[in-house]
């Protein structure tokens, strides 16, 4: 039987370079999403029990891909580290890049197939086209303001 | 306001002569002291000069308006409150004596001594036509408001509502005047003073040309300009109720009417208009040294260039907000998210000139954009430090042998040299054990032990020139350096470098250096040629036994071939005779030659 290795060398390699410049805002959200989820969701909504893991999750691959895309602040091999590590979801990103979905909140909200008329969620709607945009819509899936381009 | 950058600047005072400094008593008198005679008085020293601008009011009551007004133009403009109020009770002597318990305010009239500014308060109400509730209340310095008495609001601009009324009022007023007291006009022109510019300059327009087509547009206009948005306080509105006794409280500065007619005006009054006034109030505004957006003169387009204080260019409020992240010490790297929780930003003003969050932010992602840039710079130029130095330095400041590792670890888990990834977890904790360890051996050891490590440094890196706070990487980063005591460590590697032969000559390391690589760079060649050329003779070698063995078989081959070439028609049986014939033939040759003669 082979000897049973410990985390550190399970394939977790050593950060690139440039970690220790972000590794504080990480840990701060990771220090966020542990409350997070460590919040008791019994006096809250069962369909709002994950915004908020949610909402962090988009922040922190926000962060990641700004720092990476837009700032150019960590390099190549840093990004796919942080990618492989789960510090982004590489997913949701892969999104940010196609035209129309540049502030999409969560891959469930343009998940058509989940949803009863086959339509992407409330948030995806702009503003404008609202028709009751008096009210504050959050969606179900992640409480999402609204994240069209065009918002 | 006005006020508060009051200085009439025709009426400025001469330089004070060398030695004589201006002061001000606590009572707010100015007072002036020689610092050579030691001497102090109230009277400016270098007034003896008799000031052009400021001409002695006349002794006697003005005989006709014109001189009363002209007065007023040596004053300056009277737009400014305090100094309307001073300048006027200089010529109400009962009313300054009225007012002479009041604290001096700071205001001045263009006498050396500070004037107790006088209070306005209202003298007169009339009723105005149309408009009910209304009363158009007349103060004792001429100054008019409206007052609703049901509602007890008072506007210094006379609201729209009751705009018309007023204007009749006025027209009727000029009227009557012009028809029956222009005897009384002596008395008239202290009234007029009283009864403020509007009333004034109808009456100057009656004065000059009693045609009354005129005046009503002279009167319209004159009143369109002098209705400001300032709402009466509550001391002059309760006066304006009958309460007379508004005592001694504090005169509020009040924007006044503006547009203070001054000579040129007066002799041609049927061309005033709203330029006109416009003109007067820059012109007023350069007198006191405003900047035309210091006042309301109501058409803030006709203010000249850039009239708008100290314009902040949209540029300069990026930069400024720029300036603040630097001052705040941000870390570039952080999310904006992050910075707005944090809240530091938010007590400096110059988190405001920005608009709004929007903004902000922009300004933030190219300020942090840059700046990631300006850090990546200074990383690459600084050079590649080994980072066991500064951890084995912290080791040599921290590691105590009574702390385990893991203790440690965590005790010390937020230092920098305890979170450089540049160095594995493993290192660290080889390097602590190690040095942990060693701090348990007795002295001598350990002095034994840095000699060692001094003397298996090459004399490039150690040499009498090294000094003692730059030693080589290769001895701050053993264990043997740091496990000894700084304190006898340091005498014991001065020592040692004192005994060391100079630092190699410099080119002559270099040469030596390229040197050697170039030898070594040959002997690779060399070495790798002769290997080159083993290859290739094993392999021609290789070749030529192919080839030899090649031909061999092709020898044998032929060889066979030719034998088989002797086979005849008549079967296996001729075969064997010859055969036979052969072995007879050998027989027969080793007999000799007898036989084949008798054949």
């Amino acid at each position: 039987m082979p000897a049973i290795r410990g985390h550190a060398a399970r394939g977790a390699k050593k950060p690139p370079a440039g970690f220790d410049d972000i590794r504080d805002d990480l840990e701060v959200f990771s220090i966020k999403m542990k409350d997070a989820q460590n919040t008791p969701t019994a006096n809250i909504p069962k369909h709002q029990a994950q915004w908020p893991i949610f909402q962090i999750a988009h922040q922190r691959s926000r962060y990641v891909y700004e720092l990476y895309y837009e700032k150019e602040a960590i390099s190549k091999q840093l990004y796919e580290w942080l990618l492989k590590n789960g510090y982004a979801d590489a997913m949701l990103i892969a999104k940010w890049k196609k035209q129309g979905y540049e502030k999409l909140c969560c891959l469930r909200c343009v998940q058509t197939k989940e949803t009863n008329f086959n339509s992407t969620c409330v948030c995806r709607v702009p503003k404008a086209q609202l028709k009751d945009d008096s009210q504050d819509v959050q969606c179900v899936s992640c409480g999402c303001r609204g994240c069209a381009s065009s918002d | 306001m006005l006020r508060s950058t009051y200085q009439p600047s025709h009426n400025a005072p001469p330089p004070l002569p060398p030695g004589w400094t201006e002061h001000k008593a606590p009572t707010g008198h100015t007072y002036y002291y020689n610092t050579t005679t030691q001497e102090s008085t109230y009277k400016r020293p270098g007034a003896d000069i008799p000031l052009p601008a400021a001409p002695t009011p006349p002794a006697s009551g003005p005989q006709d308006p014109r001189a009363s007004y002209r007065q007023y133009a040596g004053v300056g403009s009277l737009a400014n409150p305090a100094a309307a109020n001073a300048f006027l009770a200089q010529y109400n002597p009962q009313a300054q004596r009225q007012q002479q318990h009041q604290q001096p305010h700071g205001a001045r009239g263009h006498g050396d001594r500070p004037r107790p500014q006088p209070h306005d308060k209202p003298r007169s109400k009339v009723a105005i036509p149309g408009c009910e509730p209304w009363v158009l209340v007349y103060t004792k310095y001429g100054r008019r408001f409206a007052y609703n008495p049901e509602k007890r609001a008072s506007y210094w601009r006379i609201p729209e509502k009751i705009m018309q009324g007023v204007i009749e009022l006025d027209i009727r007023g000029a009227k009557e005047k012009a028809e029956g007291k222009i005897a009384a006009q002596g008395d008239e022109a202290q009234d007029g003073e009283l009864a403020g510019p509007g009333d004034n300059s109808t009456k100057e327009i009656v004065t000059e040309r009693p045609e009354s087509a005129h005046e009503d547009e002279a009167a319209q206009e004159e009143l369109g300009s002098d209705y400001e948005e300032v709402e009466v306080t509550d001391d002059e509105a309760s006066g304006a109720e009958g309460a007379e006794d508004d005592g001694d409280g504090e005169h509020p500065s009040k924007r006044q009417r503006t547009e203070e007619p001054n000579e040129d005006d007066r002799e041609m009054p049927v061309e005033f208009n709203e330029d006109d006034i416009a003109f007067q109030l820059q012109a007023m505004g350069a007198d006191y040294g405003l900047e035309p957006g210091e006042y309301d003169d109501g058409n803030p387009e006709a203010w000249p260039e850039g009239a708008e204080g100290e314009p902040l260019s949209n540029e300069d409020a990026r930069e400024l907000f720029k300036d603040l992240l630097t001052d705040m010490g941000i870390n570039p790297f952080s999310p904006w998210d992050k910075l707005v929780e944090d809240g530091k930003l938010v007590d400096d003003p110059r988190y405001t000139v920005l608009p709004n969050m929007k903004a902000r932010r922009e300004v933030w992602e190219e300020w942090s954009r840059a700046q990631i840039q300006v850090v990546k710079e200074r990383r690459a130029r600084e050079e590649k430090k080994d980072p066991r130095i500064p951890y084995m330095a912290f080791l040599e400041a921290k590691a105590n042998p009574r702390l385990y590792w893991p203790e440690f670890k965590r005790k010390y888990r937020k230092e920098p040299p305890m979170r450089d990834s540049a160095l594995a977890d493993r290192d660290r904790e080889k390097a602590y054990r190690e040095h942990v360890a060693r701090l348990k051996l007795p002295l001598d050891t350990l002095k034994k032990d840095v000699a060692a490590l001094l003397r298996a440094v090459p004399g490039r890196e150690l040499n009498a020139k090294t000094l003692l706070e730059d030693l080589p990487a290769q001895v701050l980063t053993d264990v043997r350096y740091t496990s000894l005591d700084a304190a006898t460590r340091d005498p014991l590697i001065a020592a040692y470098i004192a005994t060391l032969p100079p630092p190699p000559d410099q080119a002559e390391a270099e040469e030596d250096e390229a040197a050697r690589r170039a030898r070594d760079e040959r002997r690779k060649r060399e070495k790798a040629m002769q290997e080159r050329e083993r290859i290739v003779a094993e392999e021609k070698r290789r070749q030529q036994r192919q080839l030899e063995h090649g031909r061999a078989a092709l020898r044998e081959e032929e060889r066979e071939l030719e034998k088989a070439m002797h086979v005849g028609k008549k079967g296996i049986h001729s075969q064997l005779l010859a055969e036979r014939e052969k072995g007879l033939l050998d027989e027969g040759a080793a007999k000799g030659d007898g036989d084949i003669a008798m054949d």
